[in-house]
């Protein structure tokens, strides 16, 4: 997983992304770790066009698909679906068009905050926005952050620290 | 962060208020402290951890490992 270079790829190529989910947990300050890097991206023909052209170089395969079962990376395939889980020589990256609890990229674009990654600033989801689409994905998985969750948004709000 | 931050933030971990989210999550489990140690760290620099900590769980990952 390269979470400062993929950032850095995707902005250099003007994708509209907002780091979600664990990756964007690690971002706000949490213990947590993951092995993958997930991403909502807005829906617009050019920005899918941006992100299929921006992955291509990295081999990007649906992840858990059968082996060669074709997937072509362009923005059409991106339009026809909306979710998509790829493995990639970035390393597994997951790319959203919704989020649980909170909608489509805009909703969760203005649920982010901005961080500076490697020198980009990159919109992460913020740990209210993390703690809505959690309480909405309603997994096991999900319900077993929230009180770090909730502890830590507590903690930077008392104490000031980013 | 500074010196006082740090000494309110330690403050706060050791005493949580009773009721608050802090103290929910001590109960429940969660290790206080690592909200410093992670809270000390840029952006960039938890994004680096986050890659070594990946790294780590695909190492111990391996079978070989596993089975021993």
């Amino acid at each position: 997983m390269k979470p400062e270079e993929t950032i850095r790829i995707l902005y250099d190529a003007g994708v509209e992304f907002v780091v979600i989910d664990g990756a964007a947990m690690a971002l706000q300050g949490s213990a947590h770790l993951t092995k993958d890097i997930d991403f909502c991206y807005a829906r617009t023909p050019k920005n899918m066009e941006r992100l299929a052209k921006a992955l291509e170089p990295f081999h990007p395969i649906l992840r858990g698909a059968p082996p060669g079962l074709p997937f072509r990376s362009d923005s059409k395939a991106i339009a026809n679906g909306l979710n998509f889980t790829l493995s990639t020589d970035l390393g597994d990256l997951d790319f959203l068009g919704e989020v649980s609890g909170l909608g489509s990229f805009q909703d969760v674009l203005g649920a982010s905050d901005v961080k500076d990654v490697g020198g980009v600033d990159c919109r992460v989801l913020s740990l209210e926005g993390l703690i809505k689409s959690k309480i909405a994905a309603g997994r096991p998985r999900d319900l077993y952050v929230l009180p770090e969750l909730r502890g830590l948004n507590e903690f930077k709000k008392k104490t000031g620290l980013e | 962060m500074t010196e006082d931050q740090q000494k309110f933030a330690l403050h706060l971990i050791n005493n949580p208020p009773p009721g608050s989210e802090l103290a929910k999550a001590r109960e429940y489990g969660v290790d206080l402290t690592l909200f410093i140690s992670t809270l000390r760290r840029s952006p960039t620099e938890r994004a680096r951890c986050l890659s070594e900590g990946a790294r780590i769980f695909q190492i111990a990952k391996q079978p070989h490992l596993s089975e021993k």
